[in-house]
């Protein structure tokens, strides 16, 4: 597809229906997009050891994070050069002092490259060379950690990771600034759900203040008659965050949207700081370990669902990261992990593994309304009733500032931003 | 351990009934089976042992239970039109325990679950039951945990009861 009918397809207000629906366009996002942004990889928590490992996607590249022996982290494509089997088995392991293929016993140091052959007496005179790249694990072109959080991006060349993020770089470091210890760890296990929708819809959601009323109208409603019927009017925490979606307009509305480049955004908070007795033991915790001035300006940035475009999510407040890989067109994996924050106690971290089987995990009463509006997008998207899908709310009305873009609570703005940052990546030539 | 047969028939039959509640969409009949504190838990590894500082696919109690049982029937539960249909299964029950306060129940489970315009789902595991109660008329469940054979696997959506 010509680069200038790409462009057609991104209005200021509109985009046109083929980004959600024509495959060729996932595979052209998959080479501009995905290949060249910074995605998330890992958590540098997941693998503290030498050699403990932990398999993802980079678009379509199945990779490796490993720990090597010198301590740092790499990021291999997992392929054996050999015949291109998949050198470990997806999920997290431990490979030893070497990868070892399961093929051919080809091994590698922890690094990608080639230690050993077996029948070496059959590799003379040939093209092979121990020493030549082609015959080590390839490593990924970029790769860049920040408080633990590994990104990689596939291309030689581009920003810089801050620089990436702008903004967005402040909800990764709060995140990790909640910690007394100024350090978090993934702990509590993953969740993978599959959504049958385009990623985009999944990214567009996030920061959409216009559907939890409407959407999730069957949690919030079920929840406050729980409230009204057992509980006396009283709401827990384990409802509070179910029942949060009901709020009325004049709180969304009253909300900021700020959006950086490259996609990026966030929305405000809409759950209360918490004054129960475990909030406050952690916020003593943290008083003590910043003291107290810089333990509120750490408590005060708070933000709900950040998002870093193309492929997490953060959710500082509640410990959360959730981490997006596009499958194919209609076809989404979204993975749940959990952090805990170093120095707090067993009862905060249960509070926010309570928030993640509540809120998101696949049998979430709040998620699976989410999942079943964006199916329904993909479905009806493909019909002919129309050609063009809105971003029309408060459009015109953003705000620019140095780097990015300011909305109003209820503006769709994150979506146009993030279609600003598509087109960006879409219109360049591949290199 | 051999269980005593009637005792073991009288477990099997609760677990049919509780079955026949599930597949009829009979919530509030169902939840009533549970004691007062009993949970509802579907852990989302195998042989996970604690439900509180890791995550489940499910780990509920009476109020989470009353949420998801109202919402289900909610008006407006978008991803309920049309309903979830279930059929299962429930064999091989053994008593493997028992004390003077209650016994525990382990058996297999075979789901279909099925919405008009979705996939039919086959859902598979083990129940166990821990059932508290000195007779069989006066058991209650303490807790029911369910083993899916894919707990850790990439999940589609979960909306009702397993
Ligand atoms: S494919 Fe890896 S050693 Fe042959
Ligand atoms: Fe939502």
């Amino acid at each position: 597809m010509a680069d200038d009918m790409l462009a057609a397809l991104v209005r200021p207000d509109k985009v046109h229906k083929r980004v959600y629906t024509d495959p060729a366009i996932f595979d052209l996002e998959m080479e501009r997009i995905f290949g060249q942004a910074w995605i998330y990889v890992g958590h540098a928590s997941q693998v503290p050891k030498p050699g403990d490992y932990w398999t993802t996607l980079i678009g379509r590249e199945p990779v490796v994070m490993v720990r090597d022996r010198d301590g740092a982290i790499r990021v291999l494509y997992n392929r054996c050069p050999h015949k291109g089997a998949k050198l470990v088995a997806d999920g997290c392991g431990h490979a030893g002092p070497l990868f070892r293929c399961p093929y051919h016993a080809w091994t590698f140091a922890l690094d990608g490259r080639l230690r050993g052959v077996p029948f070496r007496q059959g590799y003379a005179d040939t093209g092979f060379s121990l020493d030549d790249p082609q015959f080590s694990m390839r490593p990924v072109a970029r790769i860049a950690e920040r408080r633990g959080f590994v990104f990689c991006s596939l291309a030689e060349d581009g920003p810089g990771l801050e620089e990436y993020l702008g903004g967005a770089l402040a909800s990764i470091d709060n995140f990790a600034d909640r910690a007394p210890e100024g350090e978090v760890e993934v702990a509590g296990g993953v969740m993978r759900v599959m959504q049958h929708s385009n990623w985009k819809i999944f990214f567009e959601n996030l920061n959409d203040t216009g559907h939890p009323q409407a959407t999730h109208e069957s949690s919030f409603a079920a929840a406050r008659r729980t409230v009204r019927e057992k509980l006396g009017g009283k709401t827990p925490f384990q409802l509070h965050i179910i029942e949060g979606n009901g709020e009325p307009n004049s709180f969304w509305e009253s909300l900021e949207l700020r959006c950086y480049d490259h996609g990026h955004s966030y929305m405000d908070a809409i759950f209360n700081a918490p004054t129960d007795a475990i909030s406050l033991e952690y916020r003593g915790q943290l008083e003590a370990a910043y003291g107290v001035e810089r333990a509120q300006a750490i408590l005060s940035m708070n933000r709900h669902n950040t998002i870093i475009y193309p492929s997490c999510s953060p959710h500082t407040g509640f410990q959360q990261l959730r981490v997006i890989r596009p499958i194919s067109i209609d076809r989404t994996l979204v993975e749940i992990f959990t952090f805990r924050l170093k120095g707090t106690s067993d009862a905060f971290f249960q509070r926010t593994i309570s928030y993640t089987n509540i809120v998101n995990s696949p049998s979430s009463t709040v998620m699976v309304d989410d999942v079943e509006v964006y199916r329904r997008c993909q479905e009806g998207m493909a019909s002919d009733g129309g050609d063009w899908i809105s971003q029309h709310r408060m459009a015109g009305h953003d705000t620019p500032f140095e780097g990015g873009l300011l909305g109003a609570g209820i503006s769709e703005v994150p979506m146009r931003n993030q279609f600003r940052a598509w087109a960006s990546y879409m219109g360049e030539a591949v290199a | 351990m051999i269980a005593d047969p009637l005792l073991t028939h009288a477990a099997a039959d609760y677990l049919f009934r509780e079955a026949e509640l599930l597949d009829g969409r009979r919530w509030e009949d169902w939840d009533a089976l549970f004691a007062e504190d009993g949970m509802y838990w579907v852990p989302l590894r195998h042989d996970q042992q604690d439900p509180l500082n890791h995550a489940s696919l499910f780990y509920e109690d009476a109020i989470l239970r009353d949420v998801r049982r109202r919402r289900l029937e909610e008006k407006h539960a978008w991803s309920q039109q049309p309903v979830t249909r279930t059929a299962r299964i429930v064999g091989n029950v053994r008593i493997v325990a028992q004390d003077g306060e209650g016994l525990r129940v382990r058996s297999a489970f075979q789901i279909s679950e099925w919405r008009q315009g979705r996939d039919q789902r086959q859902l598979a595991g083990h129940y166990t039951h821990d059932l508290v109660g000195t007779a069989p008329g006066e058991w209650r469940i303490a807790l029911k945990r369910v083993d899916l054979i894919n707990c850790d696997g990439i999940q589609d959506c979960y909306e009702v009861f397993l």
